[in-house]
């Protein structure tokens, strides 16, 4: 018996309704970790990259790592992965909540759907009893209610991940919602399942996770629980005011993205700040499975808003992509927002990067007027009437705007002929850290390997948020490339393992590796581990590269190399990508069209 | 006695005490083995760790049909004896706060042991809405009744 893993995998063909439940491959496991590796892999090994995402040829696999369901801290992860159907590469969302441990505690490493079902289904697993049930009666319907009608129907204690509207109108920039409130967000994931006619999967398990060194591993989950307790980031920031506790740093040295990053900072960051939010509107914190930092909010519109509502966020992020993003600063409307987006299952940062693109598009007058007519509300920035409108059309697919929201803001701003007004990489919107203030970031945007993203290179971490003494200059490019292939490579580690990439706030890699190793088995030195972590991101750039994509999409759109930032300490920045970029396939060990070198695949073992 | 005291107001619903409790005893992760358990009705704001009280007039014990659950005259404990209980499951029905639980393999019933004097559930909860602290045994109406009284903050 494996230890860390249960050992199953199990696969749905949904066009014929087969049911198959086959040994995880362990040394693939080995190889690639778990979850965001070890998904990629299957997807490599078992898809062509060029088939079309909403296609029945796409497959789409909900993987766990080791560490999923074990109590090591944060410990609950699992992640959606697939060809995306928003940037045509490799997608890997990664969430919370408790459905990824029950998923294990059922008996699965991983769930693999094929094909495609003829008429709208979900999937009941309840340990060895697995079902595909008609869904015909929650199609349509959002999270919430999805959830608590098959709830009803399945278990009152089961855990139910699914899609809303939105994935079922394939709209691209759909996520996966589980447990009401955790998102599978970003590169559209939602519109992949939708497409299988999937509405979610409903888990229920009584089984057990087992670890290797039992003692060894409580050992050093109780060290990593006092370190992590200890942690000014982990213990006080994030626990204190959640992710937005960013806002008011970022608005301050002029990096908040505001009006679809026309400015760095925004008149009306603090009525929607963390602090703000704690004051007002934050009714208790939440903690995901085995969360010792507890960064979630449960909020509720208070006071005499126009919005009423309750429910999980906003994260700083949200924040930004439905806030200062589209120019607004109403706090409660920023909340409704996202309820909404999670009811309708959308990704808050690139629904709210598409709508900040509208609104630019509108305001500079390149969409004609007969397309904005029937609006019943006025498209341009700082209003919140428009961010919550655009989110209805856009999940409905309603009208000719709402058709083109839903396709994301590459498509509608190319659809408009000025792709330049969108503000992201690989047809996936920006994260709330504008790179001209803060250069690696612009090359990790620029590099990810989903399209723009954050977490997957966050040299914020060395970039502002250190001591001033240990930082890396933010304006310089001197040393960002290594800096960012480090924190990929870091990155890819924790994905992988099953945990949240937040506890490496406090945790060191030795840590992770330590803990990865006495759940597992293995035996892995920080050396094995980092380059595990190598073997991830080339694997997902090869499928990439099989994909289509190459140079040519490593880059950034033109505002941020040649229009500088006004305001703050960053005034007057422009990203100088392109040495940045050269340097990085040098240290990556690819040619200069951005494919590993054969030395490199070899040296990787992915030859 | 010296029993787990749950402050609900502090905790986060992110079942750390679950997975320490259920490795403490069973060597594995295993919610469904667990001697603790958080509600989490996230979407009500409602959630908090629950675990045995070890009544004063314990519904479980006066329910036992082969007298497997007991009382340490000593700690004040109530424990489930193994080798005499049967699986008939009054006690699950019994008591009031289902905080008993059941041994799926064992086929026996199990409740909060407190790990013989170091509770790993209160270990691991870095929120400390659990404590391991020295309170009276309530008979448990009394005890229902203080839960039912709004938190204060």
């Amino acid at each position: 018996m494996p230890y860390g893993w249960v050992g199953t995998v199990l696969r749905i063909d949904l066009t014929n309704g087969r049911i198959v439940r086959e040994p995880l491959n362990m040394d693939w496991a080995r190889q690639f970790l778990g979850g965001r590796g070890l998904g990629t892999k299957y997807l490599y090994e078992e898809i062509d990259p060029r088939c079309d995402p909403l296609g029945p040829d796409n497959k789409v696999i909900f993987a766990t790592g080791p560490l999923t369901g074990t109590y090591a801290p944060t410990g609950g992860r699992y992640m959606v992965l697939c060809k995306s159907p928003l940037t045509d590469a490799i997608a890997c969302s990664n969430s919370g909540g408790y459905w990824g441990p029950e998923l294990k505690f059922a008996g699965y490493d991983m769930v693999i759907l094929e094909g495609k079902a003829p008429k709208p289904v979900y999937i009941w697993v309840y340990n060895d009893h697995v079902e595909i049930r008609d869904a015909s009666h929650v199609w349509g319907k959002d999270t919430a209610h999805t959830e608590d009608i098959l709830r009803s129907e399945t278990d009152p204690q089961a855990r139910v991940a699914g899609i809303g509207p939105a994935g079922e109108n394939l709209c691209r920039v759909a996520c996966v919602i589980n447990d009401k409130g955790r998102a599978a967000g970003r590169s559209g994931v939602g519109a992949a399942m939708g497409a299988k006619n999937v509405k979610a999967i409903v888990v229920r398990g009584t089984g057990a996770v087992p670890v290797a060194d039992p003692v060894a591993f409580s050992r050093l989950v109780m060290e990593s629980l006092e370190i992590i307790n200890q942690s000014p980031v982990t213990a006080h920031a994030l626990r204190g005011l959640g992710t937005a506790s960013t806002v008011g740093f970022t608005n301050s040295v002029g990096i908040l993205p505001t009006r679809n990053f026309q400015q760095g900072q925004f008149e009306q960051a603090q009525p929607i700040s963390g602090q703000a939010l704690a004051q007002t509107m934050l009714v208790r914190n939440k903690g995901c499975y085995s969360c010792p930092i507890g960064c979630a909010r449960v909020t509720e519109i208070r006071g005499p808003a126009k919005w009423q509502g309750k429910g999980e966020g906003p994260e700083y992020e949200t924040i930004f992509g439905l806030g200062s993003d589209c120019g607004v600063g109403d706090l409660a409307a920023v909340l409704y927002a996202n309820y909404l987006c999670n009811l309708w299952a959308m990704d808050t940062i690139s629904a709210g990067g598409t709508i900040a693109t509208a609104m630019e598009l509108a305001e500079k007058g390149y969409i004609p007027p007969e397309d904005l007519a029937d609006l019943p509300f006025e498209l341009k920035f700082g209003n919140p009437d428009a961010v919550i409108g655009c989110l209805e059309l856009m999940a409905f697919r309603k009208g000719k705007l709402g058709n083109l929201l839903a396709e994301g803001g590459y498509r509608l701003a190319e659809y408009y002929g000025h792709p330049e007004l969108f503000m992201g990489v690989k047809k996936q919107d920006f994260a709330a850290y504008d790179p001209r203030g803060a250069k690696g970031m612009g090359l990790g945007y620029a590099t990810s390997n989903r399209g723009a993203c954050h977490l997957r290179g966050y040299t914020m971490s060395v970039e502002w948020f250190a001591p001033p003494n240990q930082r890396l200059d933010p304006f310089s490019i001197e040393g960002k490339a290594q800096a960012q292939k480090t924190f990929q490579d870091k990155a890819a580690c924790e994905d992988s393992s099953g945990i949240c990439t937040f506890t490496t706030f406090a945790l060191t890699p030795d840590k992770l590796c330590a803990l990865y190793n006495a759940a597992t088995g293995e035996d892995l030195d920080l050396e094995a581990w980092n380059l595990a972590g190598e073997r991830i991101w080339n694997l997902e750039r090869m499928f990439n590269i099989r994909a289509g994509l190459g140079r040519k999409d490593d880059t950034l759109p033109p505002r941020m190399l040649k229009e500088p930032l006004t305001g703050g300490a960053v005034q007057g920045q422009v990203v100088e990508l392109e040495p940045m970029l050269e340097e990085y396939y040098r240290v990556r060990g690819w040619d200069e069209e951005g494919r590993p070198l054969p030395e490199t695949l070899a040296r990787l073992g992915l030859a | 006695m010296k029993m787990i005291v749950s402050h609900p107001e502090k905790c986060v619903a992110c079942h750390l005490c679950e997975g320490a409790c259920s490795f403490r005893h069973e060597n594995v992760f295993a919610p469904a083995k667990t001697r603790i358990w958080v509600t989490d009705f996230v979407e009500d704001q409602v959630y908090g760790a629950f675990t045995c009280f070890h009544c004063a007039d314990a519904p479980c014990l006066a329910n036992c049909p082969t007298y497997a659950i007991a009382r340490d005259p000593q700690t004040g404990q109530v424990y489930v004896n193994d080798d005499k209980c049967i699986g008939c499951k009054m006690c699950l029905v019994a008591c009031p706060f289902g905080v008993m639980g059941f041994h799926l393999e064992k086929h026996v019933a199990q409740n909060c042991d407190l790990c013989g004097g170091d509770p790993q559930c209160v270990k691991a909860c870095v929120y400390g809405a659990l404590e391991y602290a020295e309170v009276e045994a309530l008979p448990w109406e009394e005890r229902m009744a203080q839960l039912e009284r709004p938190a204060v903050a």
